[in-house]
């Protein structure tokens, strides 16, 4: 494989319900920034329909070439047709890298079609960086908990392949430019599908769990002594009329679900104030905050790497700060 | 009955010049959490100021002050307490130990360490852990101090193989109620040297010195550990297991109980439900959970071995292995939490700690729970099933407070009595305070209880030390709404 | 009788993990070995599956000798059969490679009808391992899931629950099948004596790069990895902010909240 031969950068295009996800934007105005200092070309890959509408959205990124994919057993996602289909698009125009959001459908396929090809895939990167001497991207990834920074590149195979999280990138479009469309045409047999959705129940809406677009969140995080003394970190996000979240591992310690998980894995946020009780400050967990107006951080660990991303910073006992916090918010009502 | 003066605004100035500014609070600036401790039933008292000390000088300057002024002076650790016993009922200063929080040396030739009151349970425990050693005490609050754990003499869920905290004290400096510092003990295992005032100062509830330092005992960590859940039908079956797991030779460190009851609350609050509920296909009714040291796995293994014939034989639906660090963590952590637990969900809480005879213990609880049942209060329990060690929380979230308070009276009554016929003890590790004080009482008789109070003169002629806690009768302060 | 396949990894407990502060490198020593937690959430939904329909449960890992210990810990919870793949050949595989000894293995030891893996390990976190064996296992694959429903031999169908973002998809896929498994539903049991004094004794079947027949060594370790980590540096360090000393919690807070009065 002589990966010079190689070309182009492709964003697949996720959409649901007509709309184009966020996290395909955001990958295209990243994936700009790459192709200007590789010198390659930026292109879409949309399968299936979608209104002319959001495909100017995707050309307002930049976007100098776009495949629109149609054809039979398409039309729903599926992890037998989408692998199959980024497999032969890939071996037809060998582009240098494939870029996917790290959504639940995207983390099945990508790595998936990859490992068919065969090539390297990577997946969680928070920067991409192109190494001009060696002609390969840089996916420079949160390791070990946060504790480093890995670089990790695919110095030989081609396409890249990488899944990034939501959120990572920002959406920020460098203008249109002239672009070229591309109509291929790709028919997946139906009988070939092994997977068949058969229900959907939506979430009933717990609010407490959308914690997305809160004001203000209360962050737990590993310095958190036990499930048994959650009550005034909720106590105090509801004074602060905000909400609860946490870190990955309060998750893993099972105290908390998923969905309050604050950081790269989880929900990024960007609330008025981001109060960090216990959180050391990993980067997987701050990438998701960075956008946050205030941040104030508590923690025994004088050295503890949230001190860095803080705008206050408090060294003391999670609890006694946050019980203090109560008692002077309570006597300010 | 002694009287008491108010603290007045120069000898408050006074004690500010001593601690300084920012670590004294005086009349408007005094926290509400000083004036109650776990069991805000017992009645929340006000100081008139407080003073977190940093060193032995400090304390010495304060109480001497305190003692020509007159004024009364409360030692408080962490506040975990439940009987009330670093509550000012008489008013007064409060002296705060929190910030004297240093361990100050370990003596690895000797296994001692040298610590702080005011250092927490958990931060010398692990702190010994990580110089490869342990500290054998190991009460249930882990964020309480180790002064106030020397002070109740607190036993916790290890005693059953190492003993309570008595038993790892071997030297203090202490400040009597005048301010004179005084050693006590030494770095050795064996005294037959008088009057052990060492031992007079233990689980004496601040009432006769102020400890401002510890010389503690440490063993070496054990190489190995294993729990084990026993699942049973009942607390009866349970608890009936308990003189033959003993009997096994197995030497456990700790044999704890718990009932359903507790299980399920903690399982609902924490989201932690390490505990199986229906286990081979029954209902399990109550737990023990054994934790089982040794060198090697054979060793454990062995040992396992043994337990396993034990539970088949006294009922148990199985015997389940907490063998990993994740899952051990799991199950301890959802242990540590019960009372927790049990003051989230209840609005009106009072306890008992009553030692009794460990074949006594299932009768003990059936009782309770019966009378609980006809005061219309409900009853959570677990405990030291190893040595008969039992917590019993009385409850009740429907009953207006003075109506609980009378009804818990009663209900206390009767179990005190029933405990004293069962040759059982007042309190395991929880203590007097004020809060049991009628019922020491009655427990050790008139002759004994007026050589208490006899003792607590000779050390304290002013009353000045924690006054009205257990055998001193005071009054003086306002309770506070 | 449903052949079950479960694949695990040993991580260390990367929550302990510390960093030198002087020289940034990552202080492994006293970093206890541990049973990936996710996977520990696999092996329950594999156990209960099989204890409903009938079958065995066979755990299979790739790692040094000690993982042994996590697949003993498996067996102590309801697995049947258990398999390491050990060499240093291995080493410094990535997901592509480590696919490949794990399921070219796997093959050598029957055919299975499920195949169930956690999301993805503390560790790596790359969650790519899945999808991959998916792919060489040539297995139709379900991500996310928090309930088995049923499992249907005859038609040859798993209906499982998916845990996505916005709801609960019930779907329906053809084995065999490859399951991630969500912790919320398969709290892991605790063992009982007889299991667990079995899983310390049991035999291990151990397979070396000499020992799976047909494999072919560009394909594994460090030379069947097209991903590679040229460097690893610590996370820079935040500007810092400003920092609040004022002496106690209380004095602190107070500090802080006046800082903060046109935000709240």
């Amino acid at each position: 494989m002589n990966k010079y031969e190689y070309k182009d950068m492709w964003v697949y295009i996720e959409h649901s319900g007509g709309k184009i996800l966020p996290v395909s934007l955001e990958l295209c105005c990243e994936a700009r920034k790459l192709c200007d200092a590789a010198g390659e070309t930026l292109c879409a890959v949309v399968v299936g329909e979608l209104h002319r509408s959001e495909i100017e959205r995707i050309l307002a990124c930049g976007v100098e070439k776009l495949i629109r994919v149609s054809g039979t057993g398409l039309e729903r996602f599926s992890v037998d047709a989408y692998t199959e289909l980024f497999t032969q698009l890939c071996r037809k125009y060998r582009p240098s890298a494939v870029l996917v959001g790290g959504t639940i459908d995207g983390r099945d396929f990508a790595p998936r079609f990859a490992c068919r090809l065969p090539t390297g895939c990577t997946s969680d990167a928070t920067q991409l960086v192109y190494d001009p001497k060696t002609g390969d991207i840089e996916f420079i990834e949160p390791a070990v908990g946060g504790k480093m920074m890995a670089v990790i590149t695919v110095p030989v195979m081609r396409p890249q392949v990488g899944t990034i999280r939501p959120g990572t990138f920002k959406y920020l479009p460098a203008g249109a430019r002239p672009c070229e469309v591309i109509d291929e045409r790709f028919d997946f047999p139906e009988e070939k599908i092994r997977t068949e959705v058969l229900d959907f129940l939506p979430d009933e809406a717990d609010e407490s769990l959308n914690i997305a677009d809160a004001e203000y969140i209360v962050c737990v995080g590993n310095g958190l002594k036990g499930a048994d003394t959650l009550g005034r970190y909720r106590e105090l996000a509801a004074l602060l009329g905000g909400k609860l979240g946490c870190t990955r591992p309060v998750f893993d310690r099972g105290i908390l679900p998923y969905k309050l998980v604050i950081g790269q894995s989880g929900v990024v946020v960007k609330p008025r104030i981001y109060l960090a009780f216990g959180v050391s400050g990993a980067v997987n967990h701050v990438t998701g905050i960075t956008d946050s107006d205030v941040i104030v951080a508590v923690n025994r660990d004088p050295e503890a790497a949230i001190f860095g991303y803080c705008t206050y910073g408090i060294v003391g006992d999670m609890d006694e700060v946050c019980d203090a916090m109560i008692a002077q918010l309570k006597a300010k009502v | 009955m002694v009287s008491y003066s108010k603290l007045s605004p120069a000898a408050a100035e006074k004690l500010r010049a001593i601690v300084g500014d920012g670590r004294f609070q005086f009349g408007e600036t005094v926290r509400e959490e000083y004036s109650h401790d776990e069991m805000p039933i017992y009645g929340r008292f006000l100081p008139e100021a407080v003073c977190l000390v940093e060193s032995t000088e400090e304390v010495s300057a304060i109480l001497k002050l305190c003692h020509e002024e007159n004024v009364p002076v409360t030692v408080r650790g962490a506040g975990t307490g439940l009987v009330g016993g670093c509550v000012p009922i008489a008013g007064g200063v409060v002296l705060s130990t929190m910030r004297m929080n240093k361990i100050l040396s370990y003596d690895m030739n000797n296994l001692v360490v040298h610590t702080q009151p005011g250092v927490r349970l958990c931060d010398l425990a692990a702190d010994a852990l990580a110089h490869g050693l342990m500290y054998p005490p190991d009460p249930g609050e882990k964020t309480a101090t180790v002064g106030g754990n020397v002070s109740t003499n607190a036993g916790g869920m290890r005693a059953v193989k190492y003993g309570v905290t008595r038993d790892y004290v071997l030297a203090m400096t202490v400040v009597l109620p005048d301010g004179q510092i005084m050693k006590l003990g030494k770095t050795v295992c064996k005294t037959s040297s008088g009057y052990s005032l060492l031992h007079l100062m233990i689980g004496s509830e601040g009432t006769l010195g102020v400890i401002t330092e510890l010389t503690l005992k440490l063993v070496p960590k054990p190489r190995m550990d294993v729990s084990l859940i026993l699942p049973f039908r009942d607390i009866a079956t349970a608890i009936a297991s308990v003189p033959a797991i003993k009997l096994a030779n197995l030497d456990p460190q700790s044999i704890e109980f718990m009932e359903r009851d507790i299980v399920d609350s903690s399982a609902a609050f924490t989201g932690n439900a390490v505990f199986p509920t229906v286990v081979n296909g029954r209902e399990a009714g109550a737990y023990i959970l054994v934790t089982l040291i040794g060198d090697s796995e054979a060793e454990l293994t062995a040992k396992m071995d043994r337990l396993g014939e034990v539970a088949e034989k006294t009922g148990a639906y199985d015997t389940l292995v907490v063998w990993t660090d994740g899952l051990k963590k799991d199950v301890w952590a959802a242990r540590s939490a019960f009372l927790t637990v049990i003051e989230a969900e209840t609005k009106l809480l009072d306890e008992m700690d009553v030692v009794v005879p460990v074949d006594r213990i299932a009768e003990f609880l059936v009782y309770t729970h019966d009378e609980a049942e006809r005061q219309g209060v409900y009853v959570r329990s677990f405990g030291h099933a190893g040595d008969g060690n039992l917590h019993i929380y009385c409850c009740s979230n429907d009953l207006e407070e003075a109506e609980f308070k009378r009804r818990v009276k009663k209900l206390m009554d009767a179990c005190y009595a029933k405990c004293t016929e069962f040759e059982g003890q007042v309190s395991g590790e929880h203590s007097i305070g004020h809060a049991k004080k009628e019922y020491l009482r009655e427990s050790v008789g008139e002759t004994a209880y007026g050589l208490m109070g006899a003792i607590k003169q000779v050390f304290d002629p002013k009353g000045i030390l924690n006054p009205g806690k257990v055998c001193h009768d005071a009054e003086g302060g306002v309770e506070h709404a | 009788m449903l052949n079950i396949l479960v694949c695990v990894k040993q991580v260390p407990d990367v929550n302990l993990v510390k960093i030198d502060p002087v020289t940034g490198s990552l202080i492994r020593a006293g970093v206890p070995a541990i049973l990936n937690p996710l996977d520990a959430n696999a092996l329950e939904a594999a156990v209960r599956t099989k204890e409903k329909y009938g079958g065995s449960v066979t755990v299979i890992t790739m790692g040094p000798d000690q993982a042994a210990e996590a697949l003993r810990e498996c067996l102590a919870a309801g697995a049947d059969r258990a398999v390491l793949l050990s060499d240093r050949a291995f080493a410094n595989a990535d997901t592509l490679a480590t696919s490949y000894v794990i399921v070219t293995a796997a093959k050598l030891l029957g055919s299975f009808d499920l195949i169930f893996c956690g999301k993805e390990s503390l560790d790596g976190a790359t969650g790519q391992m899945a999808s991959q064996l998916a792919e060489r296992f040539d297995a139709s694959q379900l991500s996310s899931v928090c309930t088995v429903l049923e499992v249907d031999e005859d038609k040859r169908t798993v209906t499982a629950e998916r845990e996505l973002a916005l709801g609960v998809e019930t779907a329906r896929a053809l084995l065999p099948c490859l399951m991630t498994v969500e912790k919320t539903n398969y709290r892991p049991r605790i063992p009982n004596l007889k299991s667990w004094k079995a899983s310390r004794t049991a035999a291990i079947e151990m397979f070396t790069s000499d020992t799976i027949p047909g494999l072919d060594r560009a394909q594994i370790g460090d030379p069947g990895s097209p991903t590679k980590v040229p460097r690893t540096y610590p996370p820079e360090k935040g500007p810092g902010g400003e920092m609040i000393r004022e002496g106690s919690a209380a004095k602190d807070v107070e500090a802080l909240l006046a800082r903060l009065a046109d935000k709240l």
